[in-house]
Formats: structure tokens, sequence, C-alpha cells
């Protein structure tokens, strides 16, 4: 009975963190305990959670994608520039360019055999730096007639739901039925689970990396387009401060750096807690020069929590 | 002056180690033969302080000590010259032999390296070897590296004042005729410095260098013999010799194989480094058996049918079909090629999904449409396998990572056979598996053979081989040096080991 106790606990220890820290904040503010104040918050990290739903692919087989954050910075300098021209047609063209990017650092990484971690931080000072060129390194508005014609919606509330809830909905059904039901999911898992075996079952492991990476390019871009039209407008360092929360939400949501297990599910959870931690802040006045480290130390602890050793033999 | 009693080791189910007793006398050279599986390195780790004995003492001259790692059985006079050698390449002879010692030659927190390189120098002089001490590791010969691998545990001498005792782990492996009898002429010269335990699967090498020798077998001490009255056709019986109730390989079940219908032909296939010029047929139903030492290239050839490697030369064809061409293993599972890897936990199992995702790993297309999985499908199969092989789990949504060995392995080969794998590779299928779990997974090969699919194994005992094969080539340094008929005529493990060594 204990024994049973404890190993539910373990194994729902990201819904428990997530309402301790939203018992603990509501104490402080009950404020914080109103449906309405809630919702906000969570409309408020859509474009965070659809950054982190695309790291989980990236993290579910084992890597890491570092040039997430300047992805979607780029994506708001070329929606923010092209918004005009393209209309409608922005939305898809973004996703392109990101998952064709990502598949670059995963043909990088599986062809050359170049960490990603190094080919992900690479494809980002491309992204970054075609940012800065595109955009003449200023802030950039949009069309703010097209904006408001084509996207206005995604700014107001549907009673009191915000929503860019509902586009964040869509993203995560999208991505939980590739999870789940797609055959691409089961490869993505087989592979995160144990590389040598997927090969040795026939699975063409460099193609599902691949197209691990493409998915994570793919959802960055996403998530500067949701941004952008947010902000009606674009910089090439508008996002920064992205990359940490979301991996962040990520490992905290319990899908190791090991990669295999968790999954987009487990992002939701981690992305709640991100937000209750940002709000906690806010409610507890954490100065925003510090928040950046709190997020590294909680970063710190996820990972020493979530890593599976027994697949490491060696961490340099 | 070194002695180990009723020592014991045991990796949860299995007993590595039961009951040892060994010693081992000042200037001594003392040989230690097993075949693979006997425990032979899991005794010599135990000797290093690598593994501790769950039971059993360890006595230095007659009192009572205790190895917690490496480092204590080195300052109890105890060194390892390793088979895989241990020596870093991009650092020099010196840098090697006083590795993690560097502060003796320490002078205002640098390091003295003239002091060192004349200190290396003298180690050097005790093996008769002439280099260059500030040469890189790497750029030495083989055998070479092993005389500085034997100067760097000698350096002990300076270390302890206790007598020395070393550890030579297959020493001979990659050596050369010369070499070797170089190497023993050292090793006798220094006698007088050390006792030297000496650990081969070479027989008359070890007979003719030791003044006894130990015969380990399924993790016992069975034999100990002085060298002088040692027969090897003897000790060979003794490494092998295995009482086997009649039916566990399931003999009885063993069918005639189709002649006629090959499915697979080799020919004059080679890959460097690993195998050359392997020429064999297997046929319909046949369960073909690959037996050598380690390292004869038995496992390559396995992955070389398998896709995994590509061999350098030669021609596999498969199923009478030239235009099968198999250069990965997606195309060998394409084609209905299996392959049950070694190390089941990182290429044969997938530890966190459950068994119904592991069974339909190589047969997603099977079970999907449109790239969507038909997931209700895919678990009436699980079922369906679980049943059938009896596999114990909870439930079919259990992680494999949770089942026993045995049950992996059940899961593994069920993988295969749902997917109507024709032609297996099998890599040591029963390693690790208690007994019980042996009979299920020879009862599953002898359905398969039964069924037609043609297997060829890689066995973990030359008994296994024998019950199991149909055909048993024997492989030597890369080459199939000869074959047997189990089926037909009476084979004895010593047979094969005569053939092997």
């Amino acid at each position: 009975m204990k024994q049973n106790f404890k190993n539910l606990l373990k194994s729902n220890f990201n819904w428990v963190t997530l309402f301790a820290l939203v018992l603990f904040v509501g104490f402080v503010d009950p404020n914080f305990w109103r449906p309405s104040s809630m919702l906000i918050l969570l409309g408020d990290i859509v474009p965070l959670f659809v950054m982190a739903l695309g790291l989980t692919f990236a993290i579910y087989i084992g890597g890491i994608d570092l040039s997430a954050q300047s992805m979607a910075n780029m994506i708001t300098v070329i929606a923010s520039v092209y918004l005009a021209s393209l209309g409608m047609w922005i939305v898809p063209a973004c996703i392109l360019t990101g998952a064709v990017l990502g598949a670059c650092s995963g043909i990088i990484t599986t062809r050359f055999l170049v960490p990603s971690f190094i080919s992900t931080l690479a494809i980002g000072m491309v992204c970054y730096s075609l940012a800065q060129w595109l955009s003449g390194n200023r802030a950039l508005y949009m069309n703010a007639e097209k904006r408001d014609a084509l996207f206005g919606w995604m700014l107001s509330s549907t009673g009191i739901i915000p929503n860019t809830i509902f586009v964040g909905a869509g993203v995560f059904i999208f991505v939980l039925v590739i999870e789940r039901k797609f055959v691409l999911g089961r490869r993505l898992k087989a592979v995160g689970s144990a590389e040598l075996a997927a090969a040795a079952s026939g699975i063409k492991v460099a193609r599902v990396k691949v197209l691990a990476f493409a998915l994570s390019g793919g959802l960055a871009a996403l998530a500067g387009v949701i941004f952008s039209i947010k902000l009606s407008g674009g910089a090439p360092s508008i996002a920064n401060g992205f990359l940490l929360p979301a991996i962040v939400a990520v490992l905290v949501g319990g899908t190791p750096l090991t990669g295999g297990v968790g999954g987009v599910v487990n992002t939701l959870v981690g992305t709640m807690i991100v937000a209750v931690i940002r709000a906690s802040m806010l409610y507890l006045e954490v100065d925003a020069t510090h928040q950046q480290m709190v997020f590294g130390l909680i970063l710190i602890t996820a990972i020493v929590f979530t890593i599976d050793r027994s697949k490491l033999t060696i961490v340099k | 002056m070194l002695e180990f009693k009723n020592i014991s080791k045991e990796f949860g189910p299995v007993k590595a180690l039961s009951n040892i007793n060994f010693r081992v006398e000042k200037g001594e050279i003392v040989g230690l033969v097993g075949e693979n599986g006997a425990g032979k390195s899991t005794l010599m780790k135990i000797i290093f302080g690598a593994y501790q004995a769950d039971s059993g003492t360890i006595l230095i001259d007659g009192r009572q000590t205790r190895f917690t790692s490496p480092r204590d059985a080195m300052a109890n006079g105890i060194g390892m010259v390793f088979q895989e050698q241990s020596l870093i390449g991009n650092l020099s002879i010196m840098e090697n032999i006083f590795l993690g010692r560097e502060h003796e030659f320490r002078k205002f927190g640098l390091l003295n390296f003239q002091k060192m390189e004349s200190a290396a120098q003298q180690q050097l002089s005790k093996v008769g070897l002439k280099v260059d001490p500030r040469m890189q590791t790497f750029d030495l010969s083989f055998a070479q590296r092993q005389l500085v691998e034997l100067a760097k545990v000698l350096t002990l001498e300076e270390r302890t004042s206790r007598d020395l005792v070393i550890l030579l782990d297959e020493p001979t492996s990659v050596l050369s005729e010369d070499e070797v009898e170089l190497l023993f002429n050292l090793v006798n010269n220094l006698r007088s410095r050390a006792a030297f335990i000496f650990v081969s699967h070479r027989l008359d090498e070890v007979i003719s260098i030791s003044d006894r020798v130990y015969v380990l077998k399924d993790g016992e001490m069975v034999d100990e013999v002085s060298a002088q009255d040692a027969d090897p056709a003897k000790i060979q019986s003794k490494m092998v010799g295995r009482e086997i109730e009649s039916g566990y390989y399931k003999q009885d079940e063993r069918e005639t194989y189709n002649e006629k219908e090959t499915i697979l032909s080799l020919k004059n296939v080679s890959k460097e480094n690993s195998f050359e010029s392997v020429s064999f047929d297997l046929h319909q139903s046949e369960v073909v058996c690959l037996v050598g030492t380690e390292g004869s290239g038995r496992e390559a050839v396995l992955r070389c049918i398998f896709g995994m490697n590509n061999p350098d030369k030669g021609q596999i064809i498969y199923f009478q079909n030239d235009k099968i061409k198999i250069r990965s293993p997606f195309e060998a599972v394409n084609n209905g090629v299996g392959y049950m890897p070694r190390e089941r936990k990182i290429e044969g199992i997938f530890a966190s999904m459950n068994i119904a995702e592991n069974i339909t790993s190589s047969q997603m297309e099977k079970y999907s449409r449109y790239g969507f999985l038909h997931l209700t499908s895919e678990q009436d199969l699980a079922r369906d396998w679980v049943d059938r092989l009896s596999i114990k789990t909870p439930s079919i949504s259990t992680d494999c990572g949770r089942l026993s060995g045995g049950n992996q392995q059940k899961v593994v080969l069920a993988k295969w056979r749902s997917s109507g794998a024709e032609l297996m590779m099998l890599d040591h299928p029963t390693r690790g598996l208690d007994i019980g779990a042996k009979q299920d997974v020879y009862s599953m090969i002898r359905e398969m053979s039964a069924s037609g699919v043609g297997l060829i194994v890689v066995p973990d005992t030359f008994e296994e081989a024998i019950g199991l094969a149909h055909t048993i080539f024997v492989m030597k340094d890369g080459a199939c040096v000869k074959r047997f008929a189990p089926d037909k005529e009476r084979v004895m493990p010593i047979d094969l080991v005569a053939a092997m060594t």
C-alpha cells in the first residue's frame, strides 16, 4: 500500500509539483486562484508552450535543439516583413522555413556525426544573423491592418478564455496524435528508447532523427509566428529568454535528456509549472533580472532528477 | 603467499563463481584456463579488486585482507596487464607509466620531466624495451605497448614492500609466435621479481609456461594440475565436460532439414579485421552454429548477413535470388531476415516501450495505414504472442525494461516470429538466462526450425552448439576451419576445442 502510494507519487511527480506550486502561490496571493487570472496566465505562455512542444521531440530522441529561440526570433522578423505581401500564407511559409532549417541540423547531426547541441547551436547562429540582416537590426512593426484582419481574433477572448489558448490546444492535439497514433511517433520513441535496437529492427534511424529536428524547427517557427502576432512586430532578439524556460518545461515535465520516455503530455504539465513559477516570481516580487537565475537553477535540478543514468557511460 | 578461499560471486540470479580456491606462491607462474563464460574474467576482477566477492576470504602471507578497489589491490602488490590495453595513446610512454602518480616528480608545483624520463627508462629496462620514454604511445607496436604496460605494473616493486603478483589477461591473443616467445622468456626472467597469473584460452601456451594450471568451468574450479603431468586432452575434457541430461537441448525435436532448399549462401565473404573468405550454405529448417573463441569473427559474420556491416569482398546470396541485395538492417528486415543481438538490453529490447510496441517495432508498416498506427490489432498481436510463448508479464502494456531477461528474449523472438522472418541470426541467445529460460529459447529455436526458418546461432557453450545444431562451423582467426554435423555423427566438445586451438 505504502509502496503503491510511493510509486504513484513518483510517476505523477510533475502533476504533484504543479498542484503544490498552485496551492503555494494561491496562499501568497488568493487572486491567483481566480479562473480568469489563471486563464490569462495560460494564454500568455502559448508561444513558449509551442516551442517547448517542438523541443520535446528533439529531447525525446535523446538530442537537443538549441536553435529554437533564434529560430523564433528570426521568424518574428520574417513574419513582420512578409505579412503584408503573403497574407495568410505567412504561417505555412514560416513553419516550412523552420522545418527545413531544423532538418538541416538533423542532417548535420546524422550525416556528419556532429552532436545535436552543436549543430543546432550553429544553425541558431545562422538564424540570428539572418534576422539581423533582414531587419537591419531594428525592431519592425507588422502591417496593422493585415494583422487585425487576419489574426485579430487571436488577441481577443471567447468568454473568459483567451483565444491563444485554442491555438495552443490545437497544436497540442496535433503533436499528441503524431506521438501516439503515427508510425513516426512510435519510431521517435524507439530511437529515443534504444537507438541500436531501433537500427537492429530495421528502422531508418537517421531519417527519424532528421524528422524530429524538422518538427522541432517547425514548431519553434510557429511559436515565433504566434509571438510576433501578439506583439504586432518582430526583432532579432525579441524572443530571447524563451530557450531556458522551454527546456525547463520539457525536463520538469518528465522527458529526460536521455530520451525515450515522457512526451508532449509531460511538456504540457511542465509548461504549466513554468507558467506558475513565472507568475509566482511576479507575486513574490522577484526582480526581472533574477528570473533567468531561478530558471537556471530549476533546470539543473530537473536534469539531476530526471536523467536516466543507466544510459550514460561518459559525460563531458 | 596469495590465497583465495571459498570465493563466491553472484550477479542477480546468475552464479558467476562458487567456492573458488586459488593460491599463488612466490615466483610461481600459475595458469588459469576455462571456456568463454566459465568465470575467468570475474575471478580476475576479484583478484584485482575491481569486483568484491560476495563471500570467501583473501589471505596474503596468511593474513586476511580485503580489496575494495584496484588501488587497494595494487597497494598489496597485485597488478594487472589488461587484454584491452589500458594505455592512453596520446600520452607519452613515461606519462603512461606514471599515470596518476605524477606528484612523485613534482618540484615547486611543476613536473620534473627529466626525472620522470630517467625513472621511466629504469622501468623499461626491466622489460628490456629500448625506446625513447618521451615517445607517444600510439606510435608503438602492439607488442611494445604490452611491454610498456608490464613495465607500468612493475613500478609496484618500488611502491610496495609486498611480493608482486601480476595478472596477464590473454596476453598472447594478438602476438606473433616470435613475440610470444619473447614475452615468455621475459616472464620467466621476471620470476625473481614477481609471481604471474596467466589467463588464456590457448591451452598449449598455458601448459608450456605455467608451473601449475587451474581449470575453471561454470564458475567452479574443477581441476588443479601441475604442468609436468598436465595432459592437454584431459584438461580440455575438464574444461567442457558437462553431464547433460538427455533432451536438455530438445535434441529429439531436431528434425532433418531440407538440403535441397538453400536460403542463404556465403561465397568467399571477407570483412577486414573480422573474418576472411568465409563460405557456407544455410538450408531451409537448418540450424547452423558458429563456434570459436572471442574475436574469431563469428559475431561479425552475423552482422554482415544482417546488413549492419557490409562485406569488403565476396558475395552473399539470399533465398537463391541474385536480386536481393542487403546493405542495411532496413533492407534485411524487408527481405525477411531477423537478428537477435547479443547485448539484449542495448540492441535487443526497447526498455521504455511496452510489449506490443516492442513486437511491432520491426513491422510498423503492417500495423498501420497512411502512417496511422493500428493500435487494436497491434494489441491483439501482442496478446496472442504473450500466450503462445507464455511471456510472464502483468499486462501487454508493461514496459519491457521491467521484464526478466528470459521474457525480454521471448519478446524479441516474438517480434521476428510474428514478422515472418525466414532467416534468423541469433547472437548468444541464452546469455545470462537461467536454465528454465534457456530451455524456452531452445524450444523456440526448434519451433522456428520446424516451420522452415533457417537459423544461424552463435551459441554460449559447446554443448549448446552440439545440442542445437544440424551443422557446426568452427571459426578460428576469422576463417571457417572445420565443419561438423552433430545431427549425423557424434560430436564431442573436445573435438570442437581441438579445432579451435
